[in-house]
């Protein structure tokens, strides 16, 4: 290692043991072969490797080897670095099957799109000495949204009266945000629950990882109005709620009530939570088993959800 | 609208070939009719793709698998007893807005194409919203003309 680049790693390393001066990667093409206390050297500027990002879901870690946990040298700022890794798989949606690819040139035209706009993470793509096109991330100041209604310490009741609103007021600006995406010919790709982040100073809501994409279809937007229906429920019921975790039979829940693609999964929540108000459950009901007609559009969605708002706060 | 003015929207799958195929049956005998076989065309999306090369020859592939369809199509219309003359091609290229369904209609709009025949994948209602359904749009969204929707 130069010694220019170890008098960085001296300033910056972590105050923990580490394996202090690693190699200096310019061509980040062999992404495995990159880990702790090693550098990657991007735009002009070192990072220094503190680790693989890992994917937490379900109670369950899965490292991303593409994904390096890094300290920016010449400024000591905290960056990830999503190194190019191009690849197609399956994903699974309920009984559907769709083919994804992973693309860094997508992230980074978004990122481009967004720089400035704080409902989105902020970063670069920048190229290595090869070519590959990563993308350099700020570290989102807050936590996942999810994360944050989990360990609400209330009833559902008191929740969805006191706190839902103003969580539903924040999502429907996330909604915007994503159709900003959409009026630019982008799409998310990969809307989750846990891919929307609550800013600790701010409490705005802020999407993370726009990298997969799609074969164009004659609805493009249809899986980002998938994911939002999801989180709407999610943010609606407190939760996800099975048909196994209540009694069906006695509140007339069948499947009919359950997600379209989820069968288990209760988005009829009027069953469930009475004071729900009916015009908020039927913008729920159209991610139903039972639905005839779908959200194409965000502002189709946001033309039922924002009446529910305004609704709630009257209440 | 001049019904005898017919549009076969196509994309070279088997099921707009079976469209090809069901209007070659109805029309054989009749008088007067002019067909024109749509292609709408869309690049695949280039952010799947490593390379440009890699992308440019998947354009090259779905442009040959077009023009043999097209070419088959044509073939059989002719086979069943329409006139050379009388029957004719056309590529138009669309981007994802608006949608392949918007751009035949302004196509059948445009040209006064009274009859639209489109083959139909038959999608569960699930793909329908996640992916869209052209001939559902086509339906719902057609004025001034018959649909056929062949499955």
């Amino acid at each position: 290692m130069p010694e220019s680049v170890r008098e960085l790693v001296e300033r910056f390393k972590p105050p923990v043991s580490v394996r202090t001066y690693g190699t200096v990667f310019t061509d980040t093409t062999e992404f495995m072969n990159i880990g702790y206390g090693d550098v990657i050297k991007l735009g002009g500027r070192y990072y220094l490797v503190l680790g693989d990002e890992r994917e937490r879901r379900f109670g369950m870690e899965d490292p991303k080897f593409w994904v390096k946990r890094c300290v920016e040298m010449e400024s000591g700022q905290y960056r990830i670095l999503k190194l190019e890794f191009q690849e197609s798989f399956d994903q699974h949606i309920g009984s559907l099957t769709i083919t994804c690819h992973r693309s860094a040139a997508k992230e980074a035209r978004i990122l481009r799109l967004v720089a400035g706009d704080m409902r989105f993470m902020q970063g670069l793509g920048v190229r290595d000495e090869r070519g590959n096109l990563a993308r350099v991330l700020e570290r989102v100041a807050g936590r996942r949204l999810d994360l944050n209604i989990e360990d609400l310490h209330q009833s559902h009741r008191e929740y969805f009266q006191e706190t839902f609103p103003g969580i539903l007021q924040r999502f429907i600006g996330a909604c915007r945000a994503i159709h900003h995406l959409h009026q630019h010919g982008e799409t998310h790709g990969d809307i989750r629950r846990d891919h929307l982040y609550v800013d600790h100073k701010t409490g705005e809501y802020c999407w993370i990882d726009f990298d997969y994409g799609y074969d164009s279809v004659e609805n493009p937007f249809g899986l980002d109005l998938f994911g939002l229906g999801n989180i709407l429920s999610f943010i609606t019921g407190k939760g996800v709620h099975t048909i196994q975790d209540v009694d069906a039979e006695a509140l007339g829940i069948t499947e009919a009530d359950c997600a379209l693609f989820f069968r288990h999964r209760v988005v009829n929540l009027r069953k469930l939570f009475p004071y729900i108000p009916a015009d908020l459950n039927n913008v729920l009901m159209h991610y139903s088993a039972q639905s005839e007609v779908f959200y194409e559009s965000v502002p189709e969605l946001l033309a039922d959800l924002e009446p529910c708002l305004e609704n709630l706060r009257r209440a | 609208m001049d019904i005898k003015n017919i549009l076969i929207s196509v994309d070279a799958s088997d099921n707009a070939m079976r469209a090809v195929d069901y209007a070659a049956s109805i029309l054989a005998n009749a008088e007067g009719v002019r067909v024109t076989l749509l292609y709408i065309e869309r690049a695949p999306n280039r952010d799947k793709f490593d390379d440009e090369a890699a992308w440019l020859n998947q354009c090259k592939l779905d442009h040959d698998r077009v023009f043999d369809f097209l070419k088959t199509a044509r073939q059989k219309l002719v086979a069943a007893g329409l006139p050379e003359a009388s029957v004719h091609e056309r590529t138009v290229l669309c981007s994802a807005e608006p949608s392949i369904a918007q751009t035949i209609l302004d196509v059948q709009q445009a040209e006064g194409f009274g009859t639209l025949v489109v083959g139909r994948r038959g999608l569960t209602k699930g793909e329908e919203f996640l992916f869209g359904s052209v001939s559902s749009k086509l339906v719902h969204n057609a004025k001034n003309c018959a649909v056929w929707v062949v499955q």
